[in-house]
């Protein structure tokens, strides 16, 4: 239907989440209606990311360079590390500007029943830098999911054995905030109630 | 035909899907196995909650739309099972259940039985944490076999039905074997059968136990049989 290097971009695009056939065909009229700057620059923003960004040494965050933006920060606390899913999870750890400590992404939650094993997540080098000593506590932020649960209660238990001065720690769950009552599930409130504070 | 239906269901498996939506492939009770779209479970403040994640056992009303999933309206918990996601032996186990329906059970057609001994599995599980043993999985999947109709033959030689048979077990004969028949056997000796006899006469509660070998053997044996028979193939339990 359409010049095969639209289709090429349309049938691209559309691999993109959240993007149906319908969007791309939008964005793909969008970009040959575009001045060839602007084409350019965001064909070479692609390029250039996928050339320089890969993931940290150390705590397999994303980095451009060998180390990532928060292992190379001199001030924050080499104490206590925040496990985390995904990369895509230190951004909302950081926005809480509550946390001045150190991550390690594992690239994953365990899960049996998808074929994700420990040895397909960075569970090994979290339990290295760990055992290497110097850190305090470990804050498991992995999701509130069941993959994720099962992910903490894996690392708490490894742990134990390998970095027993090691304090494991987990992020409480609750109630979001604004959300009603009523709609909260089982699990949830069971949590927030035991996790209750004095006023 | 578009429209909605009303189903109990144990969500076996909740697969990340677009910018906030997850697909759950459910064992219902009313059709057996569905697959369902939850759309907008994974923000905060979804209406759903937790309530989609796996294990569950929810009451669902479910749209039934013209495309192979279905799309989850509302959802009421019948059972959360909060016990077992804080013990790692418990959830572990509570998935590997979910995982062996998931594979066994591919049909959308109901299978109460089977229905069933999840939950009582998940319940059990739930209840009393240090349950989570390798017997009491493995009793588990040899009643789930039965509900499958894939339960060995035990009590006399699958092949020629000799009553004599004992302490070889034959994964394509799909039972224990006599020494005339053994093509293909290996060792189940009598603590290992007399297990898994027991684990299909006795309530999932009272499941029995045995030695180490044992379970090891019976653990073959099930898996291999349901590899054979069922063309599925589940982890050893050990
Ligand atoms: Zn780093
Ligand atoms: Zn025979």
């Amino acid at each position: 239907m359409y010049a095969a290097p639209v289709s090429r971009l349309i049938a691209e695009l559309s691999r993109l989440p959240g993007i149906g056939q319908r969007s791309a065909q939008r964005l793909a009229f969008h970009l040959l209606r575009a001045s060839s700057e602007e084409a350019a620059a965001l064909a070479e923003a692609i390029q250039e990311m996928k050339r320089t960004v890969g993931l940290c040494e150390r705590c397999f965050n994303l980095a451009v360079g060998p180390l990532c933006r928060i292992c190379e920060d001199p001030r924050r606390d080499d104490d206590t590390l925040c496990v985390v899913e995904e990369p895509s999870d230190v951004i909302p750890m950081e926005r809480t500007n509550e946390f001045r400590g150190r991550y390690h992404v594992l690239g994953g939650a365990l899960s049996p029943i998808d074929g994700v094993d420990p040895e397909d997540l960075r569970l090994e080098e979290l339990f290295r830098r760990v055992e290497g000593g110097g850190v305090r506590e470990v804050v498991v932020a992995t999701n509130p999911t069941t993959t994720g649960e099962a992910t903490a209660l894996y690392i708490a238990d490894s742990l134990r054995e390998r970095a027993p001065s090691a304090t494991v720690t987990r992020l409480a769950s609750g109630l979001p905030v604004g959300a009603d009552l009523e709609y909260a599930d089982e699990v949830t409130l069971g949590k927030a109630l035991r996790g209750r504070s004095s006023l | 035909m578009p429209g909605s239906f009303k189903t109990e269901a144990v969500v076996l498996r909740s697969i990340r899907f677009g910018e906030a939506d997850r697909v759950l492939h459910l064992y219902t009770e009313e059709r057996g196995r569905v697959g369902a779209i939850a759309k907008g479970v994974r923000r905060v403040r979804s209406r759903f909650g937790g309530r989609l994640e796996p294990l569950f056992r929810v009451r669902l009303i479910l749209h039934e739309g013209r495309g192979d999933l279905c799309t989850v309206s509302a959802a009421e918990t019948v059972h959360p099972h909060a016990r077992l996601r804080e013990h790692r032996e418990g959830l572990d186990r509570g998935v590997q259940a979910a995982d062996a329906v998931l594979r066994l059970f591919d049909a959308a057609e109901p299978n109460r039985p089977a229905y069933n001994l999840l939950c009582q599995e998940l319940a059990l599980l739930d209840h009393s944490p240090e349950a989570a043993t390798r017997a009491q999985a493995l009793a588990f999947r040899m009643k789930l076999m039965l509900a499958a109709g894939f339960a060995p033959e035990l009590a006399g030689c699958a092949t020629c039905g000799e009553v004599e048979a004992g302490g070889l077990f034959s994964p394509a004969a799909g039972g224990v074997v006599c020494s005339a028949c053994e093509a293909g056997a290996f060792p189940l000796e009598r603590p290992g059968q007399e297990f898994m006899v027991a684990a299909l006469a006795r309530p999932l509660a009272e499941a029995p136990t045995a030695a180490d070998p044992a379970l090891r053997q019976a653990d073959r044996a099930i898996v291999e049989t349901l590899e054979h028979h069922a063309h599925v193939r589940l982890r050893r339990v050990a």
